[in-house]
């Protein structure tokens, strides 16, 4: 009987160790994630992966914020005071490789639409016409990151030198190790994109502005091609979408009033933020102002008084602006006013920009820019133009688009020099165009990582 | 007189006869020892009961007793005696020591073991020696009781974390933290907080010190192996109380104390620093004329304020000070047993608060140790733990505004903290008033563990048994916060609210069987095949929201808008095998250990998830052998050496996938990105540990001690390794690197004086380590990938994390520009950084020579123990030298400095640390400056106390009592004039949210004086 009973123990716990844990049994749980092989296989999960790339764009490391900070704090418009210590690098020109920016932002987001634009439509199911657009919606995405990348990082207004950034077409493709490409070829790349994905994008899908759509292909290309002097492919660019008939300038009385509301006439494409998400203290209005009149929060950026020097008397857009800090610190009040959620919408397309290219476009191919600006003027309350010069186009463009980050690309391409501004208001220096430090160094942290990878000159 | 006696024990004698069947008796005697000396404290216990008592201090004892009954005396180191009562009353023993059993046995993992046997590096440190650091968590008592492990906390925030890293740094992105097991099963480790912003909560804080009777730190790969999977950063075995058979002891443990900073710190600059600075600046960057105008604009402007009510001063460091910051323990504890169970039951209470406003620690626990012979050979065992802790925590880890800490430093001394009426001056600016907020805000972190071991001994044989262990751990973790809704950051969203609930589960799972092979006397065999299994399960929900339509609402019920709502699920298992042969020949003269391992984790795929581990250990018990065996210069005499291949695995989940997340979304609909890059590839990082040591102890034990070198390869390291972003990640673990680790480790104790009346010892340890990385991966051009920051780079032939940046050439005394070496090392001067050359700046963060030092003396009842420790070799970086410490804006407007930079440039030919001031914001520009030698040695804990004579304990019938002075931290001598912060400091990143081998702004270590009483009765 005793023996038994050890066998009978012995039997059992030999069994619990033999049987007790195989390989498969360690297996673990993947309860938030999904695997990237093989768990794209309908339509939608590329509108899910879609909505992830927006998100991304979404980013306060992106245009949440600092894309459009940036470069607003080295123009002519804007300095930064240091409050919370934010900006005043950029706003000195004192950045070096160490200084975070946009690169691995873009990248992030090169990655997700590459997993979109390579996905084999024939192997999905649902309405492939659908598949098509996403497609074409994330080579937009892909042209807008390029894009972003070649004006931050390429040598076009450093003094020579030809190196773009590189073309990322894949996710986990074969080079992991890219050199850098020209201007040109990511130019072309950029153009490319966004007329393969004009074809494919068929507009009755285009149901919500906050996502880029149909006509957003064409005003991007519009932007990239003035900021290149493509005049002819920014001509028709922008008149393809003036064509559509789909958008309007915002009247006199809706402009102040239309950056607190969503989807005007006048937005094609805008990022969607709202009080459950929104970047909190990193937002974009965060910066742009204190909570409260006296100094707090961040509230960093300010507004370089002789701004307000361009403006007609009567011009609506002088609205946007105000005083904090007991009537001495000028700011932008009115664009992404939402100071304490960051809960507006960040428009990246408003068809104000796509007219004011078009003027321009016109202007330097001899065509009728007077008619277009006035669209603009007209509807500011602003004096009308009877003949137009570049820098009326240029004074147009900086009234209109003052605090959305157009200001520092359109000095750089028209090859104007730029001020490094104090953390007082006071001038620093003047950077003489073109500036090694018009260019953005590449990350040490690429350079580190990427024995291809060549840095920009001066860093 | 012995007449007398015998007719006084007469009417004893009628008593017993007249109740000499089964009637009680009392029965009394005295208990010698071998050489006839009264033996006190022995156990008396009458077989079959609990009955018991103990010897006094002149060996007598009297006990009640059936005639015929039979009495057990046990007593440690002494062989056990039974003897049956007869007619007599008097029942004398004499004792005889038992060998075998004097030899101290230490809990070596999975068995324990006479010291002798051991074959590795292996030190116990005793409760004794943990009961002298006063701190919610036993980990920080380690720190300079053993050699080559070296303590390092985040933060002194009660509560909080200790990184301990033993024999340096084996692995670069994996962790690098010891095993931590508990009673023989791995338990999980670490902190549990919720969010990386906020102090951290060590989940070892959840157990009372005063339970733990000893922790057994494992260093070699003999000593690892058992744990091979995750041994190669050594093991750290906690060994609960027990109780013993005899009558039930109680002993209660109390101390009560106060706390201050152990550093003071820098000095913040007063207004009147900052008016002259400011002004000096604008007139450096010509925006006035003179200093002296611009003196004037600033009375006229920022500065009229202060000036119109009398140019009063802050004092921030001192506003933020808890000057009465408390720390208390006190635990009551039974322990004690009959013939066939033992228990031990405590409760413990601790409560500590921090040395600034705001941060406390409370702990409520109890545990119950248990174990009962069910029959003869079948024991079941079963420890049981709980604590509740709360712990009020702050924004702490970064420069965060609202944080009493930062506020310190960065608030404008402009700002004062109280208005005249007393009230809290609420200013405005980015910084809001900490007292306000730690007033009206609240940080919460609770956690609530429970620990459950519970085990089967069955004795199938005489030489073979088979057990079983299950065990729970449980940490149930609550966590808000909530920002008030008038004043601060709150106030803009009317109030903003947030909670997490956290509950991670780990069950561990063993079968185990010992075999003993008894060949003959002399070549015994020690067997033992094991199985475990554990499974680790974390839950998590979380919300937060914000806008209360009313104040003391602090709930996400009563918010007006809900901002997020998140859940989540993360597991991994860990499954094993291992077996252990020990041979032991010639009575221990010499021993043999092999040990192997195989263990599969769910971190690797299912094609690399397993690991193979093994060892192997020999010792040589030189004292054992003939020609030393009455030796009296040689006591003890040990060389032992082991190899080695231990693993590690201590990296994040689900790392080996290329993954999307889905913890995303996008105009209010969910969405997906990939947001893992992923690697089948991976598998194992191994570690190769050679170790060589000699234990010994001279004349007549006048100095004992061990001496020891080890050498520790690591390969296949798991490395972060760093891609091109072009990829959409910045970096994937990869297999791949090596580094070594190689160093000496010594261990002496003194016994100066050892007389009944006079004993007086010193001990000492130290250990070097040298690391140096070996390998790296290489790009496909062939160029070595290091691993470079702003302050360290990884590359082959340095320590791993060589602090890596431009070397400061000072301050031009023509421009009072700071200036940089070009080249990085002498020459010629550049005050553009992005000129500078980045070089190695020749150490790393971890210090490489430490050693601790023990002092003990005792004069009859009155004692004086010691304990210092010292680190050096290594260098430290100022972290927030940019806003605090550098002559720009931020100290002078934006923030606030400290009086260092007073020291500065003002005039052509001045000789100053710091350069000229500027209105200017400077970007980080990491250099030398602020590297600083990072050599520190510190009293970590004096003791003075007193104990109560025999006579008096015994006239009011308790066993013991003790009274003490404690102090913790009481001096601190740090090499580097210029290193104002505390020297300790973190050189592991926690999971990113500090910065490895940087000061901070966190809470430096208490400086503690308490008194405390022992009493045992």
């Amino acid at each position: 009987m005793k023996i038994n009973k050890y066998a009978m123990l012995f039997a059992a716990a030999m069994a619990l160790i033999v049987t007790s844990c195989t390989t498969e049994d360690l297996d673990p749980t993947l309860a938030q994630s999904k695997s990237v092989e093989g768990s794209v296989t309908r339509v939608d999960n590329l509108y899910s992966i879609l909505k992830g790339a927006h998100n991304t764009l979404t980013g306060a490391g992106y245009y949440g914020r600092d894309m459009i900070a940036t470069n607003e704090v080295r123009s002519d418009n804007t300095f930064s005071n240091g409050n919370s210590g934010r900006f005043t690098t950029q706003s000195q020109f004192q950045y070096n490789s160490n200084t975070g920016f946009v690169w691995d932002n873009v990248y992030a987001l090169l990655a997700d639409v590459n997993i979109i634009i390579n996905t084999d439509l024939s192997t999905l199911e649902g309405d492939l016409d659908y598949g098509a657009h996403i497609q074409g919606q994330a080579m937009v995405l892909r042209a807008l990151g390029h894009f972003d990348l070649l004006r931050t990082y390429g040598q076009q207004h450093a003094g020579g030198g030809s190196l773009g950034v590189p073309i990322v077409t894949t996710f986990k493709g074969e080079d992991l190790f890219p050199s850098r490409n020209s201007i040109d070829e990511v130019k072309q790349a950029i153009y490319s994109d966004l007329e393969t994905a004009f074809e494919m994008m068929d507009s009755s899908y285009d149901t919500s502005k906050i996502f880029v759509s149909k006509y957003v292909a064409k005003a991007l290309e519009a932007r990239v091609a003035v900021y290149f002097g493509d005049w002819g492919r920014a001509v028709s660019a922008s008149e393809a979408v003036i064509n559509s008939g789909l958008y309007s300038v915002i009247g006199a009385d809706a402009f102040v009033s239309s950056w607190t509301t969503e989807g005007g006439t006048n937005v094609m494409f805008e990022l969607a933020f709202s009080t459950a998400d929104n970047r909190g203290p990193d937002a974009l209005g965060y910066i742009y102002r204190y909570p409260a009149d006296a100094p707090g929060g961040y509230g960093d950026i300010q507004v370089l008084p002789e701004v307000l020097d361009i403006y007609d008397a009567d011009d609506v857009r002088l609205d946007i602006f105000g005083y904090q800090d007991g009537g001495t610190a000028l700011r932008n009040i009115g664009k992404y006013p939402d100071t304490a959620n960051g809960a507006d919408n960040i428009p990246l397309f408003r068809y104000e920009e796509v007219i004011l290219n078009y003027a321009e476009a016109l202007l330097e191919t001899g065509g009728d820019a007077v008619t277009q600006l006035n669209l603009i003027a007209n509807n500011r309350n602003a004096t009308p133009y009877t003949s137009v010069t570049k820098d009326d186009i240029l004074n147009e463009r900086r009234r209109e688009l003052i605090f959305e980050g157009f200001r520092f690309d359109d000095m750089m391409r028209t090859g104007q020099s730029a001020t490094a501004v104090g953390s007082v208001g006071n001038v620093i220096s003047t950077l003489s165009y073109p500036n090694n430090l018009f260019a953005w160094p590449i990350p040490l942290s690429e350079m580190n990582a990427n024995s291809n990878m060549v840095q920009n000159e001066g860093y | 007189m012995k007449q007398k006696f015998r007719w006084m024990l007469l009417p004893l004698m009628v008593l017993s006869i007249s109740f000499s069947y089964g009637q009680e008796k009392k029965v009394s005697g005295t208990v010698t020892d071998q050489s006839n000396l009264p033996l006190p404290g022995v156990s008396v216990i009458v077989v079959g009961t609990t009955n018991g008592t103990q010897t006094d201090f002149d060996g007598n004892y009297s006990i009640t007793v059936e005639q015929g009954g039979e009495l057990r005396f046990s007593y440690i180191g002494q062989k056990t005696v039974i003897r049956s009562v007869g007619a007599g009353s008097v029942v004398n023993v004499q004792m005889e020591e038992d060998a075998q059993a004097l030899e101290e046995v230490v809990v070596t993992g999975y068995t324990s073991q006479r010291r002798s046997d051991i074959t590795g590096s292996i030190v116990e440190v005793d409760s004794d020696k943990l009961s002298q650091i006063i701190a919610p968590s036993v980990d920080q008592a380690l720190q300079g009781n053993v050699s080559g492990l070296t303590v390092s906390a985040t933060s002194g925030t009660p509560g909080s974390t200790a990184n301990i890293r033993i024999r340096g740094i084996s692995s670069i992105t994996a962790g690098n933290e010891p095993l931590y097991v508990i009673d023989g099963v791995p338990v999980s480790n670490g902190n549990v907080g919720a969010s990386g912003a906020y102090s951290s909560l060590s989940s070892l804080a959840g157990l009372d010190n005063n339970n733990i009777k000893s922790i057994t730190v494992l260093k070699d790969a003999s000593a690892t192996a058992q744990y091979g999977a995750r041994g190669s950063n050594g093991v750290i075995l906690i060994t609960t109380k027990r109780g013993r058979e005899g009558n039930t002891v109680f002993e209660v443990n109390s101390s009560y104390g106060f706390q201050r900073d152990a550093i003071t710190g820098p000095v913040p600059l007063t207004a009147a620093n900052r008016l002259e600075l400011a002004a000096e600046a604008y007139f450096n960057d010509g925006i006035t004329a003179t200093k002296q105008e611009a003196i004037d604009a600033l009375l006229a402007g920022s500065f009229a304020d202060w000036d119109a009510a009398g140019r009063p001063e802050a004092h921030w460091d001192r506003a933020v000070r808890n000057d009465a910051a408390s720390v208390q323990q006190h635990s009551i504890s039974a322990s004690g047993g009959g013939e066939d169970h033992t228990f031990f039951a405590s409760l413990g209470y601790m409560n500590q608060e921090g040395t600034v406003v705001g941060p406390s620690f409370e702990r409520i626990s109890g545990a119950v140790n248990f174990s009962k012979d069910l029959t003869s050979n079948l024991t079941f065992s079963s420890n049981n733990s709980a604590s509740h802790s709360l712990q009020n925590a702050f924004l702490e880890t970064s420069a965060y505004f609202e944080s009493p800490r930062s506020a310190k430093f960065f608030l404008s001394p402009l700002n004062l903290p109280y208005n005249a009426d007393g009230s809290y001056n609420l200013f405005g600016g980015s910084l809001p008033n900490p007292l306000y907020l730690m007033d009206n805000n609240i940080y919460e972190n609770r956690l609530t563990r429970i620990l459950s071991n519970n085990s089967l001994n069955w004795q199938l044989t005489d030489n073979l048994s088979y057990g079983t262990v299950f065990n729970v751990d449980y940490q149930g973790y609550n966590y808000r916060n909530y920002s008030n809704r008038n004043y601060g950051y709150g106030e803009p969203t009317s109030g903003d609210a947030e909670q997490f609930d956290r509950t991670n589960v780990f069950y561990v799972f063993q079968n185990f069987f010992d075999y003993k092979l008894k060949l003959s006397d002399n070549h015994i065999f020690d067997f033992k095949v094991l199985q475990e299994y554990q499974s680790n399960r974390r839950y998590f929900l979380g919300g937060s929201g914000q806008n209360f339509a009313d104040d003391g609402l602090y709930y996400l019920d009563n918010v007006g808008t809900p901002n997020s709502v998140s859940s989540s699920f993360t597991d991994f298992y860990i499954a094993s095998y291992m077996g252990l042969a020990k041979y032991s020949a010639f009575d221990g003269k010499y021993v043999l250990d092999l040990s192997y391992r195989r263990e599969g984790n769910s971190r690797f795929s299912q094609t690399n998830r397993w690991g193979n581990f093994w060892s192997v250990g020999a010792a040589w018990n030189i004292f054992k052998e003939d020609f030393l065996a009455n030796s009296n210069v040689v006591n003890n005499l040990k060389l032992r050496g082991s190899y080695g291949v231990t693993g590690n695995a201590n990296i994040g989940l689900n790392l080996y996938q290329s993954l999307f997340g889905f913890d995303a979304d996008y105009g209010g609909e969910g969405a997906q990105f990939v947001d893992t890059f992923g690697n089948q590839d991976l598998s194992w990082e191994t570690s190769n540990t050679l170790d060589v040591g000699v234990d010994f102890a001279l004349f007549n034990n006048f100095v004992s001690g061990s001496a020891a070198y080890f050498s520790r390869t690591s390969k296949d390291l798991l490395l972060n390794v760093p891609l091109s972003q072009t990829t959409g990640f910045a970096s994937q673990y990869q297999n791949i690197g090596e580094l070594t680790n190689k160093g000496v480790e010594v261990d002496l104790n003194f016994n100066i004086v050892d007389t009944e009346d006079v004993q007086f010892s010193l001990g000492g340890n130290f250990a070097t380590v040298e690391n140096e990385v070996t390998e790296l991966p290489l790009d496909p051009n062939g160029v070595e990938r290091t691993i470079t920051t702003t302050t360290t780079r990884i590359e082959t032939g340095h320590p791993v994390r060589e602090w890596y940046m431009p070397t400061w050439a000072g301050v031009n005394p023509e421009t009072g520009a700071e200036e940089w070496y070009v080249n990085g090392v002498d020459g010629e001067t550049t005050a553009n950084f992005n000129e500078a050359e980045a070089v190695f700046q020749g150490s790393n963060a971890v210090p490489t020579f430490t050693a601790g030092l023990n002092f003990n003396f005792k004069y009859k009842n009155f004692f004086i123990n010691a304990n210092g420790y010292y680190a050096g070799g290594h260098k430290i970086y100022e972290g927030w030298h940019l806003y605090l410490n550098q002559s720009n804006a931020y100290p002078i407007l934006a923030y606030n400095g400290y009086t260092s930079l007073l020291d500065r440039w003002q005039q052509p030919g001045d000789i100053a640390r710091n350069g000229a001031f500027t209105t200017g914001a400077t970007p980080w520009q990491r250099n030398s400056k602020y590297l600083y030698d990072g050599d520190f040695i510190r009293l970590r804990a004096l003791t003075v106390g007193f104990d109560l004579p025999r006579s008096a304990t015994d006239r009011i019938g308790i066993n013991s009592m003790r009274f003490f002075v404690r102090g913790n931290n009481l001096l601190t001598w740090v090499k580097d004039d210029n290193l104002l912060f505390d020297p300790e400091v973190d050189v592991d990143s926690q999971g990113g949210d500090v910065t490895p081998g940087e000061t901070g702004l966190e809470t430096p270590p208490a400086r503690t004086i308490a008194v405390g009483v022992n009493l045992s009765f």
